[in-house]
């Protein structure tokens, strides 16, 4: 119906407006986290009404029907005075969900941090064998069957033999008569990319440090999403050891002990060695910490993994430190003296929520 | 719309058998027009109230993502949604069963004998279809000629105001000229009032429409928006948008006015039609659970068709004429008729409210009187706050004060101030608010941008030690 979705596109359009108001907001909160879907985020807005003369709070209850003692409490969500008839009087703060796209929500960011958009890295484009049904041959899988066409042979054949009886029109197809589908590849142009998301969980990371961390790789997985068709994310954590994670452990452990670091670059160099190889990969390592290595030998250690390996091969190294009671905060130093001017690594500190915009523009900020 | 929107042969037949049915029980209603909708589109159609076509606003756009939401997830279904109009129109949803769909029609007969009959309804437009529809035609127009955000932005403004009514106001000028039509003219009026006729058969017909506009809105008054619409500084589009949101305002309000006595009277009715051998034996279980269903009751909330029903099945035990019942009747009036202890009694009815000390909702009476009490203010002015227009020339500034009439029960006091706004954008000077928070007087000041509040004197309310 046309009329409703004219108007319900103008709702729509009022909710994205009070977003991109909010977005600074949603920037700092966890939110929107686990609210993503594959292509979609569902977004509590405060339900927009217009104001009305109303009843407030003070209404003092109402008349309910059913059994119970004076002094029993009223089982389930007893809405406020709603009683009689007069449903849909209280145009309160109902939350209401808005399905966003992923890549309109980026665009919003990008619009909002003022971020360019990334600029190929070489001349590398991968063909992807783009996969559509659309061609048609004798032979293929019974869940492939062209039924139409299938009928058509046999109905022609059936004819042309003078087997065709108007009155009992019955057609029987035979092997040749069958059809099937077929998968038409057709080259496209494709650009992979993989995040490699890196945290310290040694016991000085706390949960505030670990929200931030989760915040802003929600920001980042989206907004790399929306220049990358195809995003692969890996979750890495570490304190003396590093292992890959699912997305939830990675949110959610909390280990302790002893910190070092190199166990964790290490682990992100035998990936891009063996799995995701620089010339089929947009890399994207980002790395969360408190700035607290076990030893400077082990930060040296870092460096030269580094220099050497990581950053000739990726496209950008992030590095952001979160500010901890307990974090001595010197790795980030030791990083930016040590490899001065070196373009693929970005370092930034981060030392509470209102500080996740602006690292967030550092890190994604040059367009790499 | 691919699909046809009338009725199968099947369905069209049992309509048919059902309403020979609901006439042989005294039913009597306008012609009415069932048709099948996917239940998308009549969604789309209950967003805007029941009309296929009105005026373009992002608020329907709302209820429809709403109401498509709790569809997707099978949260909420709607099963029958009928207009007040002469043809009364019914939607059914396609993808019901032929149970569902009978019951649909018996209730929507029974709604359609409501509206035609009860006297509330008596002054509302009956060709609201096509008033809706030219009203749709007017934003359109004025949409064209002012761009789309200077009407939305007047358009919410009037909105926004829209139960600033008397519903009231309505049926007692009805009667008022109904009373003046039978009584006999003078010769002279009876020659003007041919004359009219003979010349423009519209204008006459244009005064037969049953609109409260006619004559000087006199303070004090509640019809605010009434008040505004004479006497507003508006241009011509505005002044015809917000008497097109009065229309409305005005149409609606009866439904509002007399929820528990429609639905009851739908309910008790498609229940007496359909088990009168209008169903078949075996349809008669999924009839059973689908009626309960609707008529289950949640604590802490009233079902109208569960009060509605029960309310009539009493009024027939102590031998009422229901036929007279229905007309005369509003909520307010219909529950002070028969609530009686009995009845608060067999059907469980019990007061509940905040328990002061533990902070948590339960139930605090069941005394029958403080239920029926509880009951009547709460449907009283159609649930509403009764807001009214006491000075147009406060302080000799040509500002308006407007007073609520108390009752204990505040109001929400942000809301009102941001609706306050809204009245001073349109009255383009200050207006004033009197109210009691917590019984304390209280005046709200608006000059359209800001708001300022101080205590005051208000006017008819009660010593603070017993409001509130």
């Amino acid at each position: 119906m046309y009329r409703i979705e004219r108007d319900r596109s103008r709702f729509r359009e009022i909710v994205r407006g009070k977003l991109r108001k909010d977005l600074r907001r949603y920037l700092s909160t966890s939110e929107l986290l686990g609210r993503r879907g594959e292509h979609t985020v569902s977004i509590p807005v405060p339900q927009i009404e217009l104001p009305r003369f109303h009843f407030g709070e003070n209404k003092k209850g109402g008349v309910g029907q059913g059994p119970g003692e004076k002094g029993d409490p009223l089982g389930g969500e007893a809405k406020e005075g709603d009683g009689a008839g007069a449903a849909g009087e209280h145009e309160g703060q109902h939350v209401m969900e808005v399905e966003v796209e992923l890549e309109e929500l980026a665009e919003m960011l990008g619009k909002e941090l003022e971020l360019p958009d990334i600029q190929p890295r070489g001349e590398r484009h991968l063909l992807a064998e783009g996969g559509r049904f659309t061609g048609i041959r004798s032979h293929g899988p019974k869940s492939l069957r062209h039924f139409r066409r299938t009928f058509k042979n046999a109905l022609r054949r059936t004819i042309a033999a003078g087997e065709w009886d108007p009155a009992e029109p019955r057609v029987v197809p035979i092997a040749d008569d069958e059809r099937f589908r077929m998968q038409k590849s057709c080259p496209q142009p494709d650009s992979s990319a993989v995040i490699f998301h890196v945290m310290d969980v040694s016991g000085s990371m706390g949960r505030e440090q670990k929200d931030i961390v989760r915040i802003k790789a929600f920001w980042i997985d989206t907004w790399l999403r929306s220049q990358y068709k195809n995003l692969e994310v890996v979750y890495i954590v570490h304190d003396a050891v590093a292992k890959i994670v699912d997305q939830d452990a990675f949110f959610h452990l909390r280990e302790s002990g002893g910190t070092k670091i190199s166990s964790a670059y290490e682990l992100v160099l035998q990936l891009v060695l063996d799995k995701y190889r620089p010339e089929d990969w947009n890399i994207y390592p980002f790395h969360y910490s408190d700035g607290d290595n076990w030893s400077a030998r082990d930060t040296e250690r870092c460096v030269t993994l580094l220099r050497d390996e990581l950053l000739p091969r990726v496209n950008q190294f992030c590095y952001g430190q979160v500010k901890s009671a307990y974090g001595s905060g010197q790795f980030k130093k030791d990083l930016d003296s040590a490899l001065e001017g070196n373009e693929r690594l970005v370092t930034a500190s981060i030392n509470d929520r209102e500080g996740i915009p602006e690292a967030i523009r550092a890190f994604l900020g040059k367009g790499r | 719309m691919a699909l046809s929107s009338t009725l199968p042969p099947r369905l069209r037949e049992e309509s048919r058998r059902i309403e020979e049915v609901a006439r042989a029980f005294g039913l009597d209603f306008f012609p009415v027009v069932f048709e099948m909708l996917d239940a998308k589109d009549v969604n789309a159609i209950a967003a805007y109230g029941g009309f296929p076509v009105r005026y373009p606003s992002w608020r329907f756009g709302m209820d429809f993502e709403r109401l498509e939401k709790g569809r997707t997830y099978g949260l909420s279904k709607i099963y029958e949604l009928v207009i007040n109009n002469d043809p009364t129109y019914a939607y059914l949803v396609r993808t019901n069963t032929d149970m569902e769909q009978k019951l649909v029609m018996a209730h929507v007969f029974g709604h359609a004998d409501f509206f035609r009959h009860n006297l509330w309804f008596a002054p509302t437009e009956r060709n609201m279809l096509d008033r809706m529809a030219s009203h749709g035609t007017r934003l359109s127009r004025a949409i064209d000629e002012r761009g789309a955000d200077t009407v939305e932005i007047f358009l919410d403004r009037a909105l926004s105001l829209d139960n600033l009514v008397d519903p009231f106001l309505p049926l007692a000028e009805h009667l008022r000229r109904r009373k003046r039509e039978t009584e006999p003219a003078s010769h002279a009026e009876r020659a003007r009032r041919n004359l009219e006729a003979l010349i423009d058969p519209r204008s006459a017909a244009k005064q037969a429409e049953p609109e409260p506009l006619s004559g000087a809105v006199t303070l004090p008054t509640f019809d605010v928006l009434g008040f505004l619409l004479e006497k507003a500084p508006l241009e011509r589009w505005e002044r015809d948008v917000l008497r097109m949101v009065r229309a409305e305002a005005y149409y609606f309000m009866p439904q509002r006015m007399t929820k528990i006595m429609n639905e009851g009277w739908a309910s008790f009715w498609h229940s007496r039609i359909l088990t009168s051998g209008v169903l078949a034996e075996s349809e008669i279980v999924d009839f059973a659970d689908c009626h309960s269903g609707a008529t289950a009751t949640a604590s802490g909330q009233l079902n109208p068709y569960k009060l509605g029903i029960e309310l009539y099945r009493h009024a027939e035990e102590q031998g009422y004429d229901l036929f007279r019942l229905r007309r005369a009747h509003n909520d307010t009036s219909f529950i002070d008729e028969l609530v009686d202890e009995d009845f608060a009694r067999t059907n469980q009815l019990f007061l509940f409210g905040k328990n002061a000390r533990t902070g948590r909702t339960e139930v605090l009476d069941r005394d029958w009187r403080e239920i029926k009490e509880k009951l009547l203010q709460d449907l009283s002015w159609g649930g509403l706050p009764q807001i009214e227009l006491v000075e147009e020339n406060h302080e000799g500034r040509g500002e308006l004060l407007l007073l609520h009439r108390h009752d204990g029960r505040d109001l929400q006091l942000m809301h009102a101030a941001e609706t306050l706004k809204h009245v001073a954008r349109i009255w383009k000077k200050p207006v004033h608010l009197l109210t009691l928070e917590e019984g304390q007087g209280k005046k709200l000041t608006c000059d359209g941008e800001t708001i300022k509040a101080s205590d005051a004197v208000v006017p008819g309310a009660k010593p603070a030690s017993e409001a509130g």
